[in-house]
């Protein structure tokens, strides 16, 4: 009860934390403009030179991949990893363990409040523009749709902040994990669909990028293709044994490091 | 009835980190580092009781930062035992951090961008409070610590004197039976740090809160402190009544000799004198009372000087603190 009030209030302090300051919710969008405007443009031209379709796919369902890809990332979850660099390195880290708190469990939930508004507000007014725009693929309009957007949006979730806090944990021995975590990053990147959509990836690659832990975090891409309807228990299946393996990693990984601390101070 | 607070018997910490062989290869460094460990506490023992208020110093790296975080669970002890309102911090840190209160003076636990009332709410959910008791230890918050004027800026915007009267009013949120302070009044002014004093004397005074303090400023030790411990390359120096402190470890006197005209030379001084400042109206002389009395060093200096003033005064505490640190020098 206590660790869903404090959540709650997490996420409460940090949305007005982001309406107090306008500015930066305005630089996440124009940040997701540029980078998922521009992609879109080149993509609209790829598949026109093409007739319309590559790889049996539309450049409709092509471009609804790419903007939950990046309405996905405006969440910021990747920053966690960051966040526990910053309290390992700073010594933050004590403030944080002298309180009643499982220190994990308060990173993630603070990190889903940073993002939570920006993603509430780029995701709601992406989609209406989107659809305005290219309008809606046939897999959005099943009844599986809705449903398993949320079950693949919050397993991709909680792998996310797994996964990235895995990497976060490891400056508890390497102290600087920004070399880990940009291989990490890239890879997620990569095989989440961020460059190219994974349907349209040579065959090898859409493997790595359906089994892997990185592909997997970023299966919300795939919502929109047309064998979803079909391969979504697979799909989800795939996202609950990663995200069952990163929690446990990350437990044991934290449980040492706590062991391990030690901040500066003589 | 025991009423210690606080129990710690024979406790050490050793922190060990890989070391660069320079001899060596960087494959042998990466997979058989070298390691150097370095006793950080050293086999130490103390206890302290509900509602004293102790000072708990040392030079840098003594130590004291280590203990305290052993003390309120952030760090795990190599041996030994602590006790903490029955609790064994390092097995029941979140028990534990709903008694105990800390502040760490070089760290802020506020949120920058958000009013500090906000700060003091998400404290208090955090601590398991009802809205409603949220509400009334905030009010009482803010009458005691005087945070009237600045409660609804956001934190970033206050003064450091401010921002530390909050960040010790946000500690304080769950009534702390303990407060552990590491450095409290680092970097503040005079008058913020005499108004931070006595806010804690008044808790200590109205709430019966423990405290338990790390600092350099002998200010905090002298106002605020009945005992103080002494730590020093991780072994314990002395525990003793901080009004004890000086008297037991005074080696010297000083005395200002003021001359009936002005001093024109400065001969050499007798054994167990020596010049602390040579001025032609003022000479300060420093007497080491292991050599000679202070009668002794008076009388010698009357045959020396021609005196129109003379003041003896005892060495502040800080130098006193001072000598105790440098006649401990690191072991080998």
């Amino acid at each position: 009860m206590k660790a869903i009030r404090l959540a709650h209030k997490i996420l409460r302090t940090l949305v007005r934390d982001r309406m107090y300051y306008p500015g930066r919710l305005l630089i996440d969008t124009f940040s997701i403009v540029a980078r998922c405007g521009v992609l879109l443009v080149l993509y609209w031209y790829v598949f026109r030179l093409n007739n319309g379709i590559i790889n049996n796919t539309t450049f409709i369902v092509a471009a609804w991949s790419m903007f939950f890809y990046f309405a996905f990332s405006v969440f910021r979850l990747r920053d966690i990893s960051r966040a526990i660099m910053q309290d390992v390195q700073s010594g933050n880290i004590e403030v944080l363990f002298s309180k009643p708190i499982s220190y994990l469990s308060y990173r993630m939930w603070w990190q889903v409040g940073e993002g939570l508004y920006p993603f509430l507000v780029i995701s709601f007014f992406g989609a209406i523009i989107l659809a305005s725009i290219v309008g809606i693929p046939a897999t959005m309009s099943t009844y599986v749709f809705i449903p398993t957007l949320v079950l693949v949006f919050l397993f991709g979730a909680i792998l996310s902040l797994a996964l990235y806090a895995t990497v976060g944990l490891l400056a508890f021995w390497i102290e600087d994990v920004s070399p880990l975590f940009w291989i990490v990053d890239k890879a997620v990147m990569i095989l989440g669909g961020s460059y190219l959509p994974v349907a349209l990836f040579p065959n090898f690659m859409y493997k790595i990028a359906l089994y892997s832990p990185f592909g997997a975090s970023q299966f919300i891409t795939h919502t929109v293709y047309g064998a979803w309807a079909i391969e979504w228990p697979v799909k989800i299946g795939i996202q609950i044994f990663w995200t069952f393996v990163f929690v446990i990693v990350v437990s044991i990984l934290f449980a040492k490091a706590r062991k391990k601390v030690s901040v500066n101070g003589g | 009835m025991n009423n210690d607070s606080i129990i710690v018997s024979s406790l050490s910490k050793r922190f060990s980190f890989p070391v660069k062989n320079q001899s060596a290869g960087w494959v042998k460094n990466l997979f058989v580092p070298e390691i150097k460990e370095i006793k950080a506490v050293d086999n130490i023992s103390f206890s302290v009781k509900s509602g004293e208020r102790v000072a708990f110093i040392g030079p840098n790296g003594a130590g004291k930062s280590t203990t305290i975080k052993m003390l309120t669970g952030i760090l795990f002890p190599t041996a030994g035992s602590i006790s903490v309102l029955g609790l064994d911090p390092a097995k029941d840190r979140k028990k534990l951090a709903y008694k105990i209160g800390t502040v760490f003076g070089q760290r802020s636990q506020l949120l920058p961008n958000l009013p500090l009332t906000d700060s003091l709410e998400f404290f208090g959910v955090m601590y398991d409070l009802s809205d409603k008791q949220i509400k009334i230890r905030i009010a009482e918050l803010v009458e005691l610590f005087n945070l009237g004027s600045f409660i609804n800026q956001p934190v970033r915007k206050l003064s450091l004197g401010q921002r530390m009267r909050a960040e010790v009013a946000s500690s304080l949120i769950h009534k702390p039976e303990i407060i552990f302070l590491d450095e409290p009044t680092i970097g503040l002014d005079v008058v913020a740090k005499k108004s931070l004093r006595d806010l804690l004397l008044k808790i200590n005074n109205e709430e019966g809160t423990t405290i338990f303090l790390t600092s350099h400023d002998v200010g905090d030790i002298e106002s605020l402190c009945s005992r103080t411990i002494v730590i020093n390359h991780g072994t314990l120096v002395k525990d003793l009544p901080t009004q004890e402190l000086a008297r037991s470890f005074i080696r010297e006197k000083y005395v200002d000799v003021t001359p009936e005209k002005t001093f024109d030379s400065f001969p050499e001084l007798p054994s167990g004198l020596r010049y602390a400042v040579k001025e032609k109206n003022k000479i300060t002389v420093v007497v080491d009372i292991e050599k000679i009395t202070t009668q002794e060093a008076l009388r010698k200096l009357l045959n020396v000087f021609e005196v129109d003033d003379i003041d003896v005064y005892n060495t502040s505490l800080e130098a006193v603190i001072r000598n105790m640190y440098e006649s401990n020098p690191p072991r080998s």
